[in-house]
């Protein structure tokens, strides 16, 4: 890593500061803000269509997007670029699927949709179980990753650099709640997306404005030459290729922290509305991968192979130095800046949405309804999430400092997405449309999704026998990514938990679920509060008579 | 327009005993779920031909939707597996492949399908979806009339005395 000294970078520390005291200072005013249950956890659903669009995408797009997809783009060529299209496409099924229906059946977390109609205690207890490993998974990723890249751009510590991320995303949960984690993942999200146009108007400026350049110069800095613009050269098992899209597009509808923000707009309308902004903002950014990923092949050529570091996470900070004047120049080293306090705003604005989405599970699916049996008050509940969201922060950090900065993150956030895909994806959606489902099914159904996703990924050839082995443990079995087979798994486990029990409850309130899922007749009312002040209390209780029937 | 709700309008269809953890807890506390409202004959609602046209009518467009970007995204999947030296052939220009083309046709269909959705949604859908829910809300309304004074609605622990 000759381009990055290993001592402190002042100016990306200064620029890093400046955005954590902006987020910070929102934090501050919004803490001041939220007064109930509904503000802490739902923003008090007053966020438009387009301020959660912008939240959503700042909730989605992690650092292994902005990072690594540009890295495997640079390392592999066109396979990385899968990537880009299979996060985006994902967006198709929660707007067709589950967006609106979230909106108008749920409160706080998803367990509410899975546990409508059945068995509060074991359905929460089992969507609980699901987030939980979802969030869990994608949290210590987040962390590690966020380690490693800032100890490399940075030049502060690993163990600091995880201990600062987690700090900070206590700070804005305990503090502001749902109203500070929008507004993180909103500035982030205006952060992201303007890093990105400028970095690739440079790029383009360097090839001559025309993209088609990128393609030919970066097939000629690539030792592959024409392999490079071909699928095949990261992924190479077809079948493979197909398990990881199905994993992708059905994941994204599973990833709780994500279906959560469905949760903090005023109603389907907003939630709709909402997904076409994310979907701009997150496709934008996807096509722009291209100049990242195939600029820095073009631009840095072959040479910079050993400085981007094993899985390529430092091949867009080096284009940035790269076009913004070289390394040792002002204008290098402040797009290096730049690019580093942009991927830490990255980072904290995903592991804010995945610990409010985990405390969600903790205090109001497994303290609130599990334990006291919705009997404990809203200022008890938002206590206990506050507790749960600083002990999951430390543990999370905990890990991440044993583990190292070694630890291998790649296949957890895969496992997240095969998780989301296979446990809780089958479950809700079935929930949703199917009348005969049942307590037992969504219990069996989460249960199956979640082992056996794990089970599969701990015998895939990358996690054991190891990274490099060829095939897998078990001679039969050698895919990567689980989701071809989970997945089916995780709707069988469904099914066949639903045809052992029978539980007529759970069909005749089908019908409320069923109507209010697609009218939004007795969806949750707002509060008032919204992103940057709070609306007229008479209108808003007129507007709450207008959805909830009145006496 | 067929009169279904007669019998058990005011009912509670889902919860005779009222255990899901709403009922009237969840007016006081907020700690539990997603508040219940037995006050809605929720099998009539189902049952109302509004309800069925809003349904009928949305399925009629996302299902086909869904069929389509599944099928043209794990084409374009497949292809990037099984043949990636067609993938890999030069388009029109060189440099530019046909894996590339077909990787940007995702995006365009991803814009494409959701702006149309949101269109049919705003003008067809709503309308649709808010004529179910007035016509579910009167149905609710209607019983209100045989209950003695001092009972609401609202209180589903006295909506349908057993």
């Amino acid at each position: 890593m000759t381009y990055l000294a290993a001592d402190v970078n002042e100016l990306a520390l200064s620029i890093f500061g400046v955005v954590v005291a902006i987020t910070l200072i929102v934090t501050y005013f919004a803490s001041k803000r939220v007064a109930s249950a509904t503000d802490f956890w739902a923003a008090g659903r007053g966020l438009t269509g387009v301020q959660n669009g912008f939240a959503i995408a700042g909730d989605y797009m992690s650092a292994a997007s902005f990072l690594g997809i540009a890295g495997l783009i640079f390392l592999f060529g066109f396979d990385g670029f899968l990537y880009s299209v299979g996060f985006l496409v994902a967006f198709l099924t929660v707007l067709f699927l589950l967006g609106e229906r979230m909106r108008n059946s749920g409160k706080y977390t998803i367990a509410d949709v899975l546990s409508f109609r059945m068995n509060e205690r074991p359905a929460r207890a089992a969507a609980a179980l699901g987030t939980l490993s979802v969030a869990g998974f994608y949290l210590i990723a987040q962390m590690v990753g966020a380690g490693v890249l800032i100890n490399a751009l940075v030049g502060i510590g690993f163990e600091l650099a995880v201990i600062l991320t987690g700090a900070f995303m206590i700070i804005y949960i305990v503090a502001g709640g749902m109203l500070a984690t929008s507004w993180v993942q909103i500035i982030k999200a205006v952060l992201l997306m303007s890093a990105t146009i400028v970095l690739s108007l440079f790029v383009l400026g360097k090839v001559g404005w025309n993209p088609i350049d990128l393609f030919t110069e970066a097939r000629a800095q690539s030792p592959e030459g024409d392999a490079y613009l071909k699928p095949g050269l990261f992924l190479a098992s077809p079948i493979d290729t197909v398990s990881l899209g199905l994993g992708l597009v059905l994941g994204t509808a599973g990833l709780p922290h994500i279906l959560m923000r469905f949760f903090t707009v005023p109603d389907a309308k907003a939630a709709r509305s909402s997904v076409m902004w994310a979907v701009i903002l997150i496709g934008g950014f996807y096509v722009m991968t291209t100049c990242l990923g195939f600029g820095a092949r073009a631009i840095l050529g072959e040479g910079a192979t050993e400085a981007v570091g094993t899985g390529g996470n430092l091949a867009a900070p080096l284009l940035a130095e790269e076009v913004g004047g070289g390394a040792g120049t002002f204008g290098g080293d402040l797009f290096l800046a730049i690019i580093a306090a942009v991927a830490f705003a990255t980072i904290l604005a995903v592991v804010a949405g995945l610990v409010i989405s985990a405390s969600g599970a903790v205090a109001h699916d497994v303290w609130s309804n599990v334990i006291r049996h919705g009997r404990d008050s809203e200022r008890e509940e938002v206590w206990v999430a506050k507790i749960a969201a600083v002990s999951i922060g430390a543990i999370a950090i905990a890990i991440a400092v044993i583990g190292g900065s070694g630890l291998n993150v790649s296949f957890m956030v895969g496992l997240a997405f095969a998780v989301a895909a296979s446990a809780i994806f089958p479950a809700l959606l079935l929930a949703l449309v199917w009348r005969s489902f049942n307590t037992s099914g969504a219990v069996t159904g989460v249960l199956v999704g979640v082992f056996s996703s794990i089970a599969l990924v701990i015998i895939s050839p990358t996690v054991w026998p190891g990274p490099d082995s060829e095939g897998g443990a078990l001679g039969f079995y050698d895919l990567a990514n689980p989701g071809i087979v989970s997945i089916p798994l995780g709707f069988i486990g469904c099914w066949l938990g639903t045809m052992l029990a029978r539980e007529t409850k759970a069909e005749r309130t089908f019908d409320e679920l069923y109507v209010r899922s697609e009218t939004g007749l007795g969806a949750e009312a707002g509060t008032g509060l919204t992103l940057t002040g709070r609306r007229d209390a008479a209108k808003e209780s007129a507007a709450v008579t207008a959805t909830i029937p009145h006496p | 327009m067929t009169d279904t709700h007669g019998a058990g309008a005011a009912r509670d269809p889902g919860r005779d005993e009222g255990t899901t953890g709403a009922g009237p807890l969840s007016a006081e506390t907020g700690a539990a779920g997603p508040e219940h409202h037995p006050e809605i004959d929720w099998v009539a609602a189902e049952r109302s031909p509004e309800f069925r046209e809003l349904v009928r009518k949305r399925r009629s467009f996302v299902v086909p939707c869904t069929i389509f970007f599944l099928v043209w995204y794990f084409g374009f999947i497949v292809l990037a597996g099984y043949a990636p030296d067609f993938m890999g052939r030069e388009f029109l220009v060189d440099g530019l492949t046909v894996g590339y083309v077909l990787a940007l046709s995702q995006f365009v269909m991803v814009w494409g399908l959701s702006a149309w959705y949101l269109r049919r949604a705003d003008r067809e859908f709503d309308p649709l979806a808010e004529r179910a829910a007035a016509r579910a809300r009167e149905a609710g309304d209607r019983p209100r009339r045989f209950r003695r004074d001092g009972e609401t609605a609202a209180d589903p622990g006295r909506v349908a005395p057993q």
